[in-house]
């Protein structure tokens, strides 16, 4: 069944290249057509907006019959994909899976996904926290990853064009918070993963959970 | 599960009426090849409160359970049989939910279950120019007949129709709930289009698969674990319910025992099946290992290699670093003069602190061990007894060749091999129990009846292992072992009929949550 596997990566190859309206992109990395980059721009009105997004795409030998495996190479601040490994939690890649199913339409679903995050089924359990808590400051966050890392072109109204997002901001955190805790003599990347790890951020950010955040920073 | 529709049937053997009559649990007597040993012993089997009554089934009458289920679905909902192996598969072949929620809503028990209703005929509207069909999985082009798809209209070819359930059903074996190949469509294959588009191993396969699905989900069923045994055994008194005051040991045909409230490979009786799962872990933790490094060995004090003492004195020197010291104040042996045997430091306070907390880890670790090393034991020995029966078989065919003894009158050795063996397996598990009990009388009066079957195990082990080859004591020792092997065999009945009906007397009371 080789050759149908090849057959059909090479005609779905072929399609993707012949449709420009979709904006997905298939890409050879060598002269194997069994590890591929897929690519797609982040979808209008989200924070992904104007960032272009790469994907590592590996053809099982069982293909199409078993799952596509992907994963973000570009760095994504997302609940359904680790910040670190970039793996993504999506059904359709595990046991809802159809032979059906294309590289091309399983690119289109990853971009969907980024359209609409499911937290209750998080990849990454920090980042689903902080979608929780604060959407407003997850937004934030997620688009200074999409300036910082996936090259969308920084907002025109807040930011100044071409500032650099700082460490705070792509933990999703406040300078305020930060520069509170480091004017007690704490390390900045101490305060930061520790703020991070505690979701101090929204609401959470109280007496208790200040209390808990020094107790963590003296340990 | 209500296949049989009879309960009559369910036991093994038939029923003997001696006024035993329990709610819960009825009982049938475990078989019992003692009594012909001994006129002491030579009562009616008994029906226990604690024994469950049991059949076994080949695979064949399983086979059967599940037709004679679809086939009373078949005719009531008026449904092809594929279709009403589908609903009771979805059901859990619980018919009787099924017919509740089919009546309520037909539509939706069949949409449910993965049989969306018959759509119309189906029209070739993807035709290519060619009249040929375009597969939309291998991207080839065929001819029709080479084509297949379900009532859900979803055509595939039939090679990839095969290379998907083939995966299915060996890669990932799934049996009942294979669907449609089409993203998001629950249609579940048929059987007989599974046996129609795979080859017939992968059919067979399959077969066994929705075989085993059967028996993994009725609580009444239960595969027999021994290897190469393809007997299912069928009992309805031991639900996961009853479990914390039965231990239901069944014996498949094969002629292993087995629990079938966990399925454990041999009879783990009097424990609980909870408390074996326990005391497995515990045994089986790494844990344990830690402690009893921490407990039995110590480190040099020089290179810090990792000593046990095997006896000796005092004086140790490091095989690794030649270092010499004290084995009981750990500190140079240089400083100890010539009092060789005894260590005049030991009470310096630098020493004590160490040796308190190995103390404290030593009393836990020791309480394990005392209980670990008797299970393991009884477990070892049995498996010895097993192997000197072997031996001394061959001597008993010479015995019956030389001597005028029958063959009748030589089976006592196997007899009472027997009987060792089977005490010292309920002895094991006797000190797993032992190790989860409370401290209190009852458990004294365990332990007492404990004692005892292990003082009469090991007369009898001390007497099998007498010479039996001198033709002239052979009747005294005959006479001997013959007895002895009854005492044992009736200090095992009171210790097993003691804790078992404990169970549902309540009297045992555990250190952990049964």
């Amino acid at each position: 069944m080789s050759d149908a596997r090849l057959r059909r990566v090479q005609k779905e190859i072929k399609d993707c290249a012949k449709d420009k309206t979709s904006n997905i992109s298939i890409d050879m990395i060598d002269e194997s057509p069994f590890h591929l980059i897929g690519a797609f721009p982040g979808p209008p009105d989200t924070p992904y907006e104007g960032g272009y997004y790469e994907i590592d795409i590996v053809i099982p030998d069982a293909y199409p019959f078993q799952p596509v495996k992907m994963k973000f190479i570009t760095k994504v601040y997302h609940p359904n994909v680790s910040s670190a490994s970039g793996a993504i939690c999506l059904d359709i890649l595990k046991d809802a899976w159809s032979p059906v199913l294309t590289l091309k339409s399983t690119l289109i679903s990853l971009q969907s996904l980024l359209c609409e995050p499911v937290p209750n089924d998080p990849q990454d359990a920090e980042v689903a926290k902080h979608y929780l808590a604060d959407r407003n400051s997850f937004n934030a966050t997620a688009k200074h990853w999409a300036q910082a890392y996936a090259q969308a072109p920084a907002h025109k109204k807040k930011n100044e064009p071409g500032k650099v997002a700082t460490d705070a901001e792509l933990a999703g955190l406040s300078e305020e918070n930060v520069v509170g805790f480091t004017d007690m003599g704490f390390s900045r990347d101490q305060v930061i993963s520790i703020l991070k790890k505690l979701n101090y951020r929204g609401n959470n950010v109280n007496p208790q959970s200040y209390n808990a955040v020094l107790e963590e920073l003296l340990k | 599960m209500s296949s049989d529709g009879d309960n009559d049937d369910f036991l093994y053997e038939d029923e003997y009426d001696d006024g035993f009559d329990q709610d819960d649990i009825d009982s049938t007597s475990e078989p019992d090849v003692y009594d012909a040993m001994s006129p002491a012993i030579e009562e009616a089997p008994q029906k226990k409160p604690y024994d469950v009554s049991w059949k076994v089934k080949t695979l064949q009458e399983i086979i059967d359970m599940q037709n004679k289920e679809i086939m009373k679905v078949q005719s009531l909902l008026e449904v092809p049989a594929s279709s009403a192996a589908i609903l009771l598969r979805h059901y859990v072949w619980n018919s009787e939910k099924l017919q509740e929620q089919f009546w309520n809503d037909p539509a939706q028990a069949l949409e449910e279950a993965g049989l969306s209703p018959p759509s119309s005929p189906t029209t070739h509207t993807s035709t290519q120019p060619t009249g040929l069909f375009e597969c939309p999985i291998c991207c080839m082009e065929y001819d029709y007949s080479s084509t297949y798809s379900m009532g859900c209209e979803h055509r595939f070819c039939k090679d990839c129709w095969m290379e998907y359930l083939t995966g299915k059903i060996k890669g990932e074996g799934e049996s009942a709930k294979i669907q449609c190949m089409e993203s998001g469509c629950k249609r579940i294959v048929r059987e007989e289009v599974i046996d129609d588009l795979v080859t017939h191993d992968i059919s067979k396969r399959y077969h066994n698969l929705l075989n085993a699905a059967f028996v993994a989900d009725s609580p009444t069923l239960r595969w027999c674990p021994h290897p190469n045994c393809e007997y299912i055994i069928e009992c309805s008194q031991a639900p996961t319910r009853m479990l914390n005051q039965l231990v239901p040991t069944v014996e498949c045909k094969c002629g292993h025992d087995l629990c079938f409230g966990c399925g454990y490979s041999a009879s783990h009786r009097p424990v609980l099946c909870r408390i074996v799962k326990l005391w497995e872990k515990k045994c089986a933790d790494d844990s344990e290992t830690a402690n009893w490094l921490q407990a039995n060995t110590k480190e040099c004090s020089k290179c810090q290699s990792t000593i046990e003492k095997n006896g000796g004195c005092n004086h140790m020197t490091c095989k690794k670093c030649k270092w010499e010291f004290c084995w009981v104040c750990m500190g140079p042996w240089s400083e100890h003069g010539t009092s060789w045997y005894q260590c005049n430091r030991y009470d310096e306070k630098s020493g004590i602190d160490a040796r308190d907390t190995q103390a404290k880890s030593r009393a836990s670790l020791e309480r394990y061990l005392h209980y670990f090393n008797r299970w393991a034991n009884h477990e070892h020995s049995a498996k010895l007894d097993a192997e000197f029966y072997q031996k001394t078989e061959k001597k008993m065919e010479q015995m019956q060749n030389s001597g005028n003894l029958s063959w009748i009158e030589v089976q006592f050795a196997k007899q009472a091999v027997d009987a060792v063996i089977k005490a010292r397996i309920t002895l094991k598990w006797s000190y797993c129990m032992a190790f989860y009990l409370k401290r209190n009388n009852m458990t004294e009066l365990f332990e007492d009846n404990q004692r005892d079957l292990e003082r009469a195990v090991e007369n009898l082990g001390y007497l099998l292992e007498q010479n039996i080859s001198d033709t002239d004591s052979i009747a005294k020792l005959r006479q001997d072992i013959t007895n002895q092997a009854a005492y044992v065999q009736k200090r095992h009945d009171i210790l097993m009929d003691d804790t078992l009906r404990g169970y549902l007397e309540r009297r045992w009371e555990f250190t952990v949550d049964t």
